[in-house]
């Protein structure tokens, strides 16, 4: 097994791992958790293309560019969850929708 | 310059709306102003369109793939369309500032107002199908938006929806049209499709062409779509006056009158557009005298009038319809704002309320009555002439005098609706206590310019053929002056039937009670007015079905996260299976 393939089945797993969690989750920090994670296996996937295409440069710079958007909206997640939390009382997402009937 | 004065008579508007939007609610008195003032500006943009008309698109943007290119085209038409709009729209706007004074969502109706008149240049100068229909949709929208801007009340929403419903089922016709004629042709450009429509398979080139008339019958509230129009007068009265008669239910007329090179030549095209233009005229001119809603009655002379445009269309004479619809849009806004004048005093639109107001409003019974006489086709006034032309061109189309008799009917239903609702509101005793007082000093601006418009414009003829036939090459016009069209109608013998039968109507609503015996046998056609000939259920029946579909859609939408995110799974899976089968 290359490299490369290790590093596409870690990706497939993050990914899956994150889908998962948002599918089953509830809870709107778990949400934020598992968006987390999702965005991990991207950032895996930018740095295994990377290697693969031979601009292990670009790759490893766009991670590290997404690493810090990424915490920044984490950051922000968080505290629009507390503050959802000291408002509604809340943080069930299926009791926070109003779209629904 | 033309690209420059394209971009500010579209962009002016929605500049405004922005600078608006950013206002705020707390400044009434700068929103007021920056409305006048954008408007205003467009309109004068609009008018120095003028001197450089040409029939080559001005302004070219590619836009690559199948949205082919956004291009303007300052031709006749759309150059006197867009000035309609904008000058219309800001009369319009100067009436709002008494009108709308102080209603505390002035913001919505102000950027509602500008983004409208904005689309509205747009949908006539735009030189592309495509984007004739992106403006379409967004004056639909619009329109949509002000119908139901009391949303407290639940008429008003009722009837903003109606007219999304109907006028977007319109539009489904021009977007097939648009999209049919591109898979023949490969171009979106309108010139391109007049030039080459004899190319197309004559069975695809008639769905086209039967594809546009729903599309102008549903945005020009023409048979059997006539119903949203009096629905939608539960807007403010300015966007009645501006959307509702002067300029967004001729995007109908335009389109017609605009692709009529092409489709003259379909079997069986014209005479279906003569039909549904007098059907119009004659179930709205009936249903006009019933209507005991000043605003309702005035909505379905517009009907009305609408409908004699399209039935000049398929008489054949373009010309005479774009300058009916000039003539159309001052007074019908002129007799719109003076019924808002009236609305705004007494607080009420139901005529068996009012009576002998006339006493007490002196400037609003005089600018309405010339608007009442121009509708009604008395001479010197524009709507006489423009009239006249409409029934001379009918009579000249070839077999088709069961048309021109039916024309002539509408005209005298016309004379009836009109001295009814003038002597309602205006004369007689008064029927119950009502406050009133006169046009305030905007109101008397917008009013005072619009008469003067009614009783002026008429001279326009000759100007308005040069501009139509010096830029349109696809059209064939007969050469019009001022002085030919006075002296033709003067002499021509058909003019004095048609006064005659103007009279005789006229007649018949002074000695309604000598003819009680006669009407009282019509008191079922009467009753079948009300209730607009049933078309009213089939409209409603579009509407309930679209809103029932829309509803059994609506369990897809759970607004539950879980659900949204299984959709993007599912999503990516298609999208990586369908990449995987192309490999």
């Amino acid at each position: 097994m290359t490299p490369l393939q290790i590093a596409l089945i870690g990706v497939l797993g993050l990914i899956g791992i994150g889908l998962y969690g948002l599918l089953i989750t509830r809870n709107l920090i778990k949400v934020v958790v598992a968006l987390q994670v999702l965005v991990k296996g991207a950032l895996l996937a930018l740095v295994a293309a990377g290697t693969a295409s031979g601009k292990i440069n670009l790759g490893q710079s766009l991670a590290v560019m997404v690493i810090v958007v990424d915490t920044v909206v984490a950051v922000i997640g968080l505290a629009l969850a507390l503050q959802v939390k000291r408002r509604m009382g809340t943080l069930d997402v299926k009791e926070l929708s109003t779209l629904q009937k | 310059m033309i690209q420059a004065l394209i971009l500010l008579t579209i962009g002016l508007p929605w500049l405004g709306g922005l600078a608006i939007w950013i206002t705020t609610n707390k400044h009434p008195r700068a929103q007021h102003t920056l409305a006048v003032v954008f408007a205003v500006a467009a309109g004068l943009a609009a008018l120095l369109m003028l001197p450089y008309t040409s029939a080559t698109p001005a302004i070219v943007i590619p836009l690559g793939g199948i949205f082919g290119a956004l291009t303007f085209t300052p031709d006749g038409m759309s150059v006197f369309l867009s000035i309609i709009a904008t000058v219309v729209g800001s009369l319009a706007v100067i009436f709002s500032v008494n009108y709308m004074h102080g209603d505390k969502q002035l913001g919505r109706y102000y950027e509602l107002v500008l983004l409208f008149i904005g689309a509205m240049a747009g949908l006539a100068l735009t030189g592309s199908l495509l984007f004739l229909f992106v403006f379409w949709e967004i004056t639909a929208f619009c329109s949509f938006a002000l119908i139901a801007f009391n949303n407290d009340d639940p008429k008003a929403v009722a009837g903003g929806i109606k007219a999304l419903i109907i006028t977007s089922l319109g539009g489904m016709g021009l977007l097939i049209g648009a999209l049919i004629i591109y898979a023949n042709l490969g171009s979106y450009q309108i010139a391109d499709f007049l030039a080459r429509a004899h190319e197309m398979p004559a069975d695809v080139l008639a769905l086209v062409a039967f594809g546009f008339l729903i599309a102008a019958a549903a945005k020009s509230a023409q048979f059997p779509f006539q119903t949203w129009l009096p629905d939608a007068m539960e807007a403010p009265t300015p966007v009645s006056a501006l959307i509702h008669a002067a300029t967004m239910v001729n995007a109908g007329v335009y389109l017609l009158a605009r692709f009529f090179p092409a489709f003259k030549d379909v079997p069986g095209w014209t005479t279906a557009v003569m039909a549904v233009g007098l059907l119009s005229v004659l179930l709205a001119g009936i249903m006009a005298v019933v209507a005991t809603d000043l605003k309702r009655a005035l909505a379905y002379s517009t009907v009305s009038q609408l409908g004699l445009m399209v039935y000049a269309i398929g008489a054949g004479s373009v010309y005479a319809s774009q300058f009916h619809l000039l003539s159309h849009a001052v007074f019908k806004a002129l007799l719109f704002l003076g019924a808002g004048t009236v609305i705004h005093a007494v607080g009420t639109r139901d005529m068996r309320q009012m009576g002998g107001l006339g006493s007490r409003m002196p400037f609003t019974r005089t600018v309405f009555v010339i608007g009442a006489l121009a509708l009604a086709g008395i001479p010197i006034f524009n709507g006489f002439w423009s009239k006249e032309l409409i029934l001379e061109a009918g009579l000249e189309a070839e077999g088709a005098l069961w048309a021109y008799i039916a024309a002539i009917i509408g005209a005298a239903l016309t004379a009836m609706y009109t001295l009814r609702m003038v002597y309602l509101v205006f004369f007689g005793a008064p029927r119950s206590q009502l406050h009133a007082h006169d046009a305030q000093p905007a109101m008397k601006v917008s009013l005072g310019i619009l008469a003067f418009g009614v009783c002026t414009t008429w001279l326009l003829a000759g100007p308005l053929y040069q501009l139509l036939t010096s830029t349109l090459p696809f059209h064939q016009f007969r050469e019009v002056t001022t002085l030919d069209m006075i002296s033709t109608v003067l002499t021509d013998l058909a003019t004095y039937l048609a006064l005659l039968v103007v009279f005789v109507g006229g007649l018949c609503w002074w000695k309604r009670d000598a003819l009680s015996s006669i009407t009282k046998r019509l008191q079922g056609l009467a009753r079948m007015a009300t209730n607009s000939f049933g078309f009213e259920a089939i409209n409603r029946g579009i509407v309930r079905v679209t809103q029932n579909t829309a509803e059994t859609l609506r369990l897809t939408q759970t607004g539950l996260l879980s659900w949204n995110v299984a959709g993007i799974a599912i999503g990516l899976i298609v999208v990586l299976v369908i990449l995987a089968w192309g490999k």
